[in-house]
């Protein structure tokens, strides 16, 4: 490998990159975009949710315990006067969820109070149904202080997270999201338009080797894609108020590391190609089962054994897990050691593989 | 509209078709995706907790304590209980992610016990909001329902104060599959009239296959309807893949009228495909233009209330998904596929379908003068 050969290609990249306003756009602007967007739709707090009431008794109680239902501001009591009129607002999807207080409530020792979610909206409802059941039955005790409370009280805490807020959750998977998807894309687009403009093969004729082209190819887009996570990082922190708990070095080390798997990724992607559409497509493909099943959106412990296993084999899930460590629970290297054993694995065995997808093309 | 008209719309249509018909990565959009999705959305996906690894410090040591952690274990979220000696050692594990929830009964619960007044505490990991809110309701509802001085079958007198009975309705058991399956054909469509009309009109520029059909007696107005009939037809053709997948594999049919489905997706598909014509509008290449609608159908997706419930985002971000096509029709297919809705439920969803259709028109019009590479 010729170190001055080498400087060239990286030169010769960075501004083909950077010429580009379009792709700069997308660079800067996806990311932010993402972050924003990813980070205010994960909210486990149910607010102002409007909830069906049908009242049937009618009396100083049930009404109380309505006020007292309503007063949390976690729901909003709208009334109705039939049960009729309750089915008709949760099919229409006014209300998520309703309660309805038997004729003879306040008369019977043992009330029976009856709660109704709209299991269409199955996340919604068992959100709603955490607040919901225990408020009714706080309520109630106040209400009919009759009977003798039983059962055990539990005192919760959550750490790293006191309020259980979403935003840190998304933010550090967010991470992930951007580097696996958009650093894939954009190489695969620029080595296949290089090759539809003929300049891909100018290169190959050049005194540089495979493994200085392909170099020349990650070294500046893994730069670019670096500044692009700090970009991150400060705008998570400034805009949304979530700033890694732990090293943000060692954060931005992991990152470097994982980058190279994406770009490397990119490079396959293209090389095995023939337009600049058919690579898109292997991508977005590609990204479909990364994004869903990396445990970015949705937990990988509920899912059957089968994609459990599978998804062990896509290096983001071990990415994820990582950025959500080092940002939620403030790990530090010997906590995550295993994690990034497997990252830096991938990414070796990736790299080899798409420098000899470049060589199989010459 | 003269018979010149429709027949020159047909014409590019047909041409349309049997380009794509040879379009290697067009099928794999049409095949691949749909199948790719209908598994993972159907069998991989769930909110639901399940597999919880969790902790207990039980420093009581006694037979109530165990008789609460048999009680819990037995609704089923979690895998069987570590015991821990200590609450650092529980600290520990939940730092390094290995349980989710450690739960720590005190020294004196017996007591307490007796006194009437048992406490415990639970430590969740706050790192993943969604499980934990989750995993603390299911505990602490077990614990409330939990009769601590019931021994052996012999059963207290005392009823419980209030007896709440709930009720899931559309879907007894709360399954996430029916949840993400009612808009699945939403999804798809999405994905198919967006990315693939987008790339549609640029690469007719890029190849100068354009110029050559503005050249012949269609006007552009004709091309662009022509070109879009194929990908209606294909639209539907997902539906039908969407509702029958769905019912012949779960059993998920629609509750509702599927003749109001069929109607309400035609605003859906339109208002999806005039964006895809907006998309490659304002692109100059097809790879930026597939950036573009890549990076639309993204946030579409996550805002629009398919994956998680927009009731909950806050203001602003919630209303801010009404701009997305999804948001409407994911409303409607839920009243209908989940809920038994019927023509009177999409009223509003086809409405609002109608106008972003009307509006992305209108800008179109302001765009698309002519334009020559």
């Amino acid at each position: 490998m010729n170190r001055r050969r080498l400087w060239t290609l990286v030169r010769r990249e960075a501004r083909a990159t950077l010429r580009d306003p379009f792709t700069l756009v997308v660079l800067v602007a996806v990311p932010l975009g993402a972050l924003l967007i990813f980070g205010f739709v994960l909210a486990t707090d149910v607010k102002q949710l409007p909830l069906g009431v049908l009242d049937a008794s009618d009396t100083p109680a049930s009404r109380r315990l309505v006020a007292d239902i309503g007063a949390t501001g976690t729901f909003v009591p709208r009334r109705y006067r039939s049960r009729d009129a309750v089915a008709r607002a949760l099919v229409g999807g006014e209300i998520s969820a309703a309660i309805v207080i038997p004729p003879d409530f306040a008369e019977r020792r043992s009330q029976e109070v009856q709660l109704i979610y709209d299991g269409g909206e199955a996340v919604l409802a068992g959100n709603a149904e955490a607040f919901l059941k225990s408020l009714v039955v706080t309520s109630a005790a106040d209400v009919v202080p009759t009977a003798p409370p039983g059962g055990v009280e539990v005192v919760t805490r959550a750490l790293f997270n006191p309020r259980l807020d979403g935003k840190p959750f998304m933010v550090a998977g967010t991470f992930g999201f951007v580097l696996s998807f958009l650093t894939t894309l954009i190489t695969a687009v620029s080595i296949v338009n290089e090759r539809l403009t003929g300049t891909f093969e100018q290169l190959q004729v050049t005194p540089a080797t495979s493994l200085e082209i392909l170099l020349g190819k990650i070294l500046p887009l893994g730069a670019v894609f670096a500044g692009d996570v700090a970009l991150m990082v400060v705008a998570a922190g400034l805009v949304l108020g979530v700033w890694p708990q732990g090293s943000i070095m060692f954060f931005l080390l992991v990152s470097s590391a994982y980058v190279l798997i994406s770009l490397a990724l990119g490079v396959i992607f293209s090389a095995t190609s023939a337009t600049a559409a058919e690579a898109v497509q292997k991508t977005v493909l590609f990204s479909i089962p990364l994004v869903q099943l990396s445990g970015f959106a949705f937990p990988i412990r509920n899912m059957p054994l089968v994609f459990r296993w599978l998804t062990e084999l896509f290096p983001a899930t071990h990415y994820i897990r990582v950025s959500r460590a080092i940002y939620i629970r403030a790990a530090g290297p010997t906590a995550v050691l295993p994690e990034i054993s497997i990252i830096l694995l991938c990414g070796l065995v990736l790299v080899l593989y798409a420098r000899r997808t470049i060589e199989a093309r010459a | 509209m003269s018979r010149r008209f429709w027949s020159n719309i047909w014409a590019v249509a047909y041409r349309e078709a049997l380009v794509r018909r040879h379009d290697v990565a067009f099928l794999g959009v049409v095949v691949m995706q749909p199948i790719m999705m209908f598994v993972i959305f159907g069998v991989a996906l769930s909110n639901k907790p399940a597999n919880v690894p969790w902790a207990v410090v039980d420093r009581s040591g006694g037979e109530v304590a165990r008789r609460l952690v048999t009680d819990v274990q037995a609704t089923g979220y979690f895998l069987p209980p570590v015991r821990l000696a200590g609450y650092e050692q529980g600290r520990r594990l939940l730092k390094r992610g290995k349980m989710l929830a450690v739960l720590v009964v005190p020294d004196e619960f017996e007591r307490d016990v007796e006194r009437g007044r048992p406490r415990v505490q639970l430590l969740l990991d706050g790192s993943d909001p969604l499980s934990a809110a989750r995993i603390g309701a299911y505990v602490a509802q077990t614990a409330a329902a939990f009769r601590p001085r019931d021994r052996g079958g012999e059963r207290h007198a005392a009823a419980p104060a209030i007896d709440v009975r709930q009720r899931f309705w559309f879907n007894p058991t709360l399954r996430d599959r029916t949840f993400f399956l009612a808009a699945l054909a939403g999804m798809l469509l999405t994905n198919l009239c967006l990315s693939v009309t987008s790339t549609s009109l640029v690469g007719e520029r890029e190849a100068g296959t354009y110029e050559q059909m503005l050249s012949l007696p269609t006007t552009s107005l004709e091309i662009v309807l022509g070109k879009l009939v194929p990908y209606v037809a294909v639209s539907y053709a997902l539906l039908l893949f969407a509702t029958l997948a769905s019912g012949l594999v779960f059993g998920i049919w629609p509750q509702g009228s599927f003749v109001a489905l069929v109607a309400v997706t035609f605003p859906y598909v339109l208002a999806s495909l005039a964006i895809g014509v907006f998309v490659s509008a304002v692109a100059r290449t097809s790879a930026q233009a597939v950036f573009i609608s890549v990076f639309f159908v993204m946030p579409s997706f996550v805002l629009s209330g398919v994956m998680y419930p927009y009731q909950l985002m806050p203001h602003g971000v919630r209303e801010l998904g009404g701009v997305f096509p999804l948001r409407w029709y994911q409303i409607a297919s839920r009243r209908i596929i989940e809920r038994g809705g019927g023509f009177g439920d999409i009223v509003v969803p086809a409405l609002a379908l109608g106008v972003i259709f009307a509006l992305i028109l209108l800008a179109l019009r302001w765009r698309m003068r002519p334009r020559l590479a």
